[in-house]
C-alpha cells in the first residue's frame, strides 16, 4: 500500500480500518494461495510489533479425513494475511509480540518455525527426530519450550527448553507426567503461561479431565493440580488456576484452585466459553453465561465481584483461548475479542471486534489501542 | 449395589439437577448415571439436527450419527426426546476443529429445552498418544479404531441430560452404559455399543419418566414400591365371591424424580391367603392388572374366614424392590346366616 501524506494524517484509527479492509480484500471469499516464507536474516527474536498479530488453524480435510492444517497468519493493523499449509500433526502458538510460532512434523522430523508476519519470513528454529508436539516461547522471548513425545511409541517425552537463539543446549525441565488411571491415556498437552508471564502452565488433559503443572523457569518451583473434576486451563495467576470442570460439553462449571492450599471452589455454576483476561488491577474470568454464548458475564478469580457484561449485538461470540478458538491474536490488556462462532474468521479479522471489559468500549480488531 | 447407595445415588442425582450444576455427582461406583444442570428436553420432543455448514461430515460419519439417532429411539426406555436429521433442523452437527476445546473426541452443547450443536473431531486428528482413526472410515477394519456411532450415541445422551457413568473400579460394569468418560476402542468391550446401557436409561427414566406404566423400570434402579389392598367385602357367607383390589406404585420421593409415585401396571401380584389359625401363607391367585392404571384384581369364592395379603416380589429383570400389603382379613360365615344365592340354588 503507498502511504500517502493524507492516510498519516488521518491517525493509527483509520489507519487500522484500512488494514482491516485490505485484510479482507486479500481474503475474503478467497483461499489464499500456500505461503512459503523466505528465511529470516539473523538471529531468531521475538518481533515486538506490528500490533494485532493473529493467527487461526484448521484442519484440512480430504473426504473426511485430516491430510494437512491451513495455517492462516495476519496483523489487523499491518494488513497482511499468509496461509501456510503444514502436515496434519502440527500445531500454532501466539502471537509473541509480532510474530507465531508453528510447529510441523511429517513423519520423519519436527520442525519449528518462528514467522514474522510484518517482515514476511520465519526461521526455522528447531528441527527433531522426536515429534515436538506443542511449544511456546518465554515472555521474555528467550527461551523455547517445548513438549515432545517419542516418535514410535509416543510415550511422554517430557517439557524441554532452550534459548531461542540456538546458542545452548536443550535441557529437560519437567519429566513426563505420571500415568493415572483416573485421567487415561493423555490425549493433548498444552503449554501456556500465567497472566503476569512467571510461571509456565503445562495442561495434560485425558479424555474429559486435565492435570495442570505448573513451573517458575527461573526458581524451578513446580506443582501440580491433579483433580479429576478439573477440565481444561482457562488461566493461571501465581496464586490460583482457573478450568473449566471435566465436562465433555457445555454448559460447565468454572473452578478455581488455590495453588497454596490445593482448594477448589466452583465460582461459576454453569458457563460456556471464558477466559482469563488481565487488567491493571486484578485479572478477571471472562465468561459466556450459557452455551450460546447470548450472555457475558465476569468474575474475579475467588468467585468476587460477578457482574454481567454487555453482549454483542451482532450476535459474535467470545473469542476464548486458542484451544477453543483455533486462533488467537494479541490483544492488549483488559481487553477481550469477539469473532463469529467465537474465531478469529478466515476471512481476515473484519467481523471481529475488541470489547474493554471495564467500560464496554468496543472498537473493530484492527484499531487496537495503545 | 446395596439399595442403600442407590438410594443416596438418586438423592445426589435430584441435589444436582435442582442447582443446575454440570458435572457428576460425588462419585459412587455404579449406579444411574449421573446428570447434566441445564433442564431437560420435553418429553418425547423430537430434536431435529442438520449439517452444519462448512463442516459437514463424510457421509460414513452422518450415517453412523443417523444410526446412533435412530439407536436413542430403540434404546431410550423413557419419554425422552428422540433425535432426527432434517436438512432444515435447528440443531446442527459438525465435523473437524469445532469448538470443543481440548475434548478429545467430540462434544456438545446442550440449551435444554431449546436446542443443542455437536461436533466430532476428524479422523486423521493426531493426539499425544497417536492418531484418530473412526471404524465408519476404514476401508478394512482394523483394531484401534473409534466406532462413530457409540460416539455419537454418547453425544447424544449428553444432550439428553446424561453426564458420564460412574464404573467400578475394574470397569466390569463398562457395558452398563455408553456414557462414558473413557471410550473404547475396536476390539475392547464395549467397543460398539448400539444402544443405551441400563444406567443410562435409569437416568432418562428418572427425569423424563418410563413411557407406559407397564414399561420396565431399568435395572440399573432399585425403587421401593408400595403395594395396597382392599376387598370389596370383609363379611360373606360361605361361597360367597369377594373382589380383592390392590394397588403398586413407587413410593413418593423427590430422588425418583419423575418415577416418584408411578403407577405399575402388567407386574405380577399374588394374592395369599392365610387360613384363620394358620401360620403360613400360600398363593390363591395371580391378580390381574386392570384399570385403572397400578390396578390388580382377583375375584375369588371363599369358604374360610382367612387373612388376605397381595405379594409384589422383588423381579430379577427391573430395578424395583418387591413389597407385600397390609393384611385384610375375611370372615366366612355359616350359611344358616347368610348364604349367596350361587349357594342356595
Amino acid at each position: 500500500m503507498a502511504e500517502s501524506r493524507w492516510f498519516r494524517r488521518a491517525g493509527p484509527g483509520v489507519a487500522a480500518l484500512g488494514a482491516v479492509a485490505l485484510v479482507a480484500s486479500t481474503t475474503l471469499g478467497a483461499r489464499l494461495a500456500p505461503w512459503q516464507p523466505p528465511s529470516c536474516v539473523g538471529v531468531p527474536h521475538v518481533a515486538p510489533g506490528p500490533s494485532g498479530a493473529w493467527y487461526r488453524i484448521d484442519p484440512t480435510i480430504v473426504e473426511g479425513a485430516r491430510t494437512g492444517q491451513r495455517l492462516t497468519v495476519g496483523s489487523a493493523s499491518a494488513g497482511l494475511a499468509h496461509a501456510l499449509d503444514l502436515e496434519a500433526e502440527s500445531f500454532a502458538a501466539g502471537p509473541f509480540g509480532g510474530v507465531v510460532l508453528s510447529g510441523s512434523d511429517d513423519g520423519s522430523v519436527s520442525q519449528l518455525s518462528l514467522i514474522d508476519i510484518a517482515a514476511g519470513c520465519a526461521w526455522t528454529i528447531d528441527r527433531s527426530g522426536d515429534v515436538i508436539r506443542r511449544a511456546t516461547i518465554s515472555p521474555d522471548g528467550a527461551t523455547l519450550i517445548e513438549f515432545r513425545v517419542d516418535r514410535t511409541t509416543r510415550a511422554d517425552l517430557g517439557v524441554w527448553r532452550r534459548p531461542l537463539d540456538g546458542r545452548g543446549d536443550d535441557e529437560r525441565i519437567l519429566p513426563p507426567i505420571d500415568p493415572d488411571r483416573r485421567f487415561g491415556p493423555t490425549w493433548l498437552t498444552e503449554l501456556s503461561w500465567s497472566d503476569d508471564g512467571s510461571l509456565l502452565a503445562v495442561q495434560s488433559c485425558g479424555e474429559v479431565s486435565c492435570r495442570v503443572r505448573w513451573l517458575d523457569p527461573r526458581t524451578n518451583d513446580a506443582g501440580i493440580v491433579r483433580d479429576p473434576s478439573i477440565g481444561d486451563l482457562v488461566g493461571l495467576t501465581r496464586e490460583r488456576l482457573v478450568a473449566h470442570g471435566a465436562c465433555r460439553g457445555l454448559p460447565c462449571p468454572i473452578r478455581s484452585v488455590d495453588l497454596g492450599s490445593g482448594t477448589v471452589a466452583t465460582i461459576v455454576a454453569a458457563a460456556g466459553q471464558a477466559t482469563l483476561v488481565g487488567t491493571d488491577d486484578r485479572p478477571q474470568v471472562v465468561y459466556e453465561l450459557d452455551p450460546d454464548g447470548s450472555g457475558i458475564g465476569s468474575i474475579e478469580i475467588d468467585g468476587t465481584g460477578a457482574r454481567t457484561l454487555p453482549i454483542d449485538r451482532a450476535g459474535r461470540r467470545l473469542v476464548a483461548g486458542p484451544d477453543w478458538a483455533g486462533s488467537a491474536a494479541g490483544l492488549p490488556p483488559g481487553w477481550v475479542a469477539f469473532g463469529p462462532e467465537g474465531r478469529l474468521p478466515l476471512a481476515g479479522p473484519l467481523d471481529v471486534v475488541l470489547r474493554r471489559i471495564t467500560d464496554g468500549r468496543t472498537v473493530p480488531f484492527g484499531e487496537v489501542p495503545r | 449395589m446395596i439399595p442403600s447407595e442407590r438410594i443416596r445415588w438418586l438423592a445426589a442425582l435430584a441435589v444436582a439437577a435442582s442447582l443446575g450444576l454440570s458435572v457428576a455427582a460425588p462419585a459412587a461406583a455404579h449406579g444411574p448415571d449421573p446428570v447434566l444442570g441445564g433442564g431437560r428436553f420435553s418429553q418425547n420432543e423430537v430434536l431435529a439436527f442438520r449439517w452444519r455448514s462448512g463442516a459437514e461430515p463424510p457421509s460414513a460419519i452422518k450415517t453412523a450419527i443417523r444410526n446412533a439417532a435412530a439407536d436413542v429411539g430403540e434404546s431410550k426406555a423413557s419419554q425422552a426426546a428422540t433425535f432426527a436429521y432434517s436438512s432444515t433442523g435447528a440443531n446442527p452437527i459438525g465435523y473437524g476443529t469445532g469448538t470443543c476445546g481440548v475434548n478429545g473426541i467430540g462434544c456438545f452443547t446442550r440449551s435444554a429445552p431449546d436446542s443443542f450443536t455437536m461436533w466430532l473431531r476428524e479422523h486423521g486428528r493426531v493426539y499425544d498418544w497417536g492418531t484418530l482413526r473412526w471404524c465408519q472410515m476404514l476401508t478394512t477394519l482394523t483394531n484401534g479404531c473409534y466406532d462413530a456411532e457409540t460416539i455419537a450415541l454418547d453425544e447424544f445422551g449428553h444432550v439428553e441430560v446424561l453426564d458420564h457413568h460412574d464404573n467400578y473400579a475394574d470397569d466390569s460394569d463398562y457395558t452398563d452404559a455408553v456414557v462414558q468418560t473413557f471410550s473404547r476402542t475396536r476390539p475392547k468391550t464395549g467397543w460398539n455399543m448400539h444402544g443405551f446401557g441400563p444406567c443410562d436409561t435409569a437416568t432418562l427414566q428418572v427425569q423424563y419418566d418410563i413411557p407406559l406404566a407397564s414399561s420396565p423400570v431399568s435395572s440399573c434402579l432399585d425403587l421401593a414400591t408400595v403395594l395396597t389392598l382392599g376387598a370389596s367385602s370383609t363379611l360373606l357367607g360361605d361361597g360367597g365371591v369377594v373382589t380383592f383390589t390392590s394397588t403398586l406404585r413407587t413410593i413418593t420421593s423427590t430422588a425418583y424424580g419423575r418415577l416418584s409415585t408411578q403407577w405399575l401396571a402388567k407386574r405380577t401380584v399374588r394374592l395369599q391367603q392365610r387360613p384363620a389359625g394358620a401360620t403360613t401363607w400360600s398363593t390363591i391367585a395371580t391378580m390381574t392388572s386392570g384399570s385403572p392404571t397400578g390396578s390388580y384384581t382377583a375375584s375369588v369364592a371363599l369358604h374360610t374366614t382367612a387373612d388376605y395379603r397381595a405379594v409384589f416380589s422383588t423381579p430379577t429383570t427391573e430395578g424395583l424392590r418387591g413389597d407385600t400389603s397390609p393384611t385384610v382379613g375375611v370372615d366366612v360365615m355359616p350359611c344358616t346366616y347368610i348364604c349367596p344365592l350361587s349357594v342356595e340354588g
